[in-house]
């Protein structure tokens, strides 16, 4: 018991010192602003608060500290309130607090926050309480996809730029061939160049049309497209003829390279 | 190309089962054989395996707006191997959380005299193509690498030229329908393939 207590008064003296440390240093900072405004330099208003944040952390290290006693067990009950001046406090509070009466040992005793503070906090909690379970899964899912939005934007930016940057290292792939390439698969697209616009029947070599030539990033890589959309008549009927009177959603890089050329077949020998 | 696994289930009452998970991308010729090395790196340990494939793209016409479309194949390099007879859906793009393609597909195995079959069915023959390309798996994922050849003279696949200077890159995946899932292991091989290639989910409706 004796020991608690003995432990109790050290830990209470070393955050005593503690605190008065601090408040000496704020002291003599306040002082220094209002002083010493107009010859103040930036640096020491910096070496003035590395010194309180050490303080406030070497406090908060005493707090911690495996050998002091939780203070929040120690009770402290007012015994006797009284509206007289009393000497002994108004020296020990420097002269901050000259009476210890009904009005000041609210504020001085308080273990509870700001009668305001916690008015706003019931406040608060009652809104949260009003709010159906149903709304707060919406408002969470609400918060959840602008913040999912938000990222994969975030980070589509950053594929953009990563992936830009390797281009103009080497391009290993082309956008607009890859587009070719999947319009061919999907429907034929520049297969059929000898399909003859009208009668679709196989076997009948038709025209091949002027046909365009669409131009990649690269002046080497060049896709060929031949047909013509006439020539493409027979596969645009019914929901995908719908579809073609969509605004084209083409990247840009194929739709503004698009150059009427002369038709010259795309000769290249097969490898 | 082989063949993809041919489904079991059996098609009934008008429902079909299995759907095609689709990647695409293409890589330029002069970085094939990079990505060829990737995926020999990426993929199940197997012997490279190449196909060499005619394509032929049938439509039937009825009342409806849009044609039937079946795609007969047939492989140019490997004598006595089965025809495929394929259908594929309207692909579907889904929203972001599916990372691929999504189109219904049924796969069949057929004797050769398959475009017979098809043109006295009343199927016409709209396009036909040669593919030629390198072959991949990891687990039930499928990884193809070819070239497209346009054919100069119809049904002639002796004389031919390649569509473009870039080889077209597909992760497929066939799965039962309902199984998202899949799209998220294909787009975490896809995120593997970069920058080399990028693999996307490329709606074939916006290049018409």
């Amino acid at each position: 018991m004796q020991r608690e207590e003995k432990q109790l008064e050290a830990s209470l003296d070393a955050l005593l010192s503690q605190a008065a440390d601090l408040k000496n240093s704020l002291g003599s900072f306040i002082y220094k602003l209002e002083n010493e405004y107009d010859r103040l330099t930036w640096p020491s208003v910096l070496d003035s608060f590395a010194l309180l944040s050490g303080q406030l952390n070497t406090l908060n290290k005493v707090l911690k500290h495996e050998k002091t006693p939780l203070f929040r067990n120690q009770v402290i009950i007012p015994l006797v309130l009284s509206p007289d001046r009393d000497e002994d406090l108004m020296r020990q509070t420097e002269g901050r607090v000259p009476v210890f009466s009904h009005e000041v040992v609210p504020d001085h005793l308080r273990t509870k926050p700001d009668p305001e503070v916690e008015e706003q906090e019931k406040q608060l909690t009652t809104d949260a309480a009003r709010i159906g379970a149903d709304a707060a899964q919406k408002q969470i899912q609400n918060l959840n996809k602008m913040c999912s939005n938000l990222l994969e934007k975030i980070s589509k930016e950053e594929r953009e730029s990563e992936s830009g940057g390797l281009r103009s290292n080497k391009q290993t792939f082309n956008p607009a061939d890859t587009n070719a390439l999947v319009a061919a698969v999907a429907f034929g697209k520049g297969l059929s160049n000898w399909r003859p616009s009208g009668s679709s029947g196989p076997g009948q070599p038709g025209q091949p049309g002027a046909g365009t030539i669409l131009a990649g990033t690269s002046g080497l890589q060049q896709v060929q497209m031949a047909g013509t959309p006439s020539q493409q008549q027979p596969m645009l009927s019914g929901v995908q003829m719908a579809q073609a009177g969509q605004p084209g959603k083409m990247p840009s890089g194929i739709k503004t390279n698009i150059k009427s050329a002369s038709m010259h077949p795309y000769q290249r020998t097969l490898d | 190309m082989e063949a993809p696994p041919v489904t079991m289930m059996p098609v009934t009452g008008g429902t079909i089962n299995m759907m095609e998970y689709l990647l695409q991308g293409s890589v330029l010729d002069h970085s094939l054989e990079s990505l060829i090395h990737r995926l020999r790196g990426l993929c199940d340990n197997m012997e490279p395996e190449t196909f060499l494939d005619h394509e032929i793209v049938f439509l039937l016409k009825g009342q409806q707006a849009s044609p039937f479309v079946l795609r007969a194949r047939r492989s140019m390099d490997r004598t006595g191997a089965p025809w495929h007879l394929r259908y594929l859906g309207q692909p579907e793009m889904g929203d972001k959380n599916r990372h691929a393609l999504v189109r219904n597909c049924v796969d069949i195995a057929t004797s050769e005299n398959l475009t017979d079959f098809l043109m006295e069915m009343g199927f016409r023959m709209d396009h036909e193509f040669v593919t030629k390309g390198h072959l991949f798996r990891k687990g039930i994922m499928k990884i193809t690498v070819y070239k497209i050849f346009r054919i100069l003279v119809p049904g002639n696949t002796d004389s031919t030229e390649a569509l473009s200077l870039s080889y077209l890159v597909e992760l497929s995946v066939v799965a039962p329908a309902g199984q998202d899932m899949v799209s998220d292991d294909m787009r975490n091989f896809a995120e593997q393939l970069k920058p080399l290639v990028h693999l996307e989910k490329i709606d074939p409706k916006r290049l018409m």
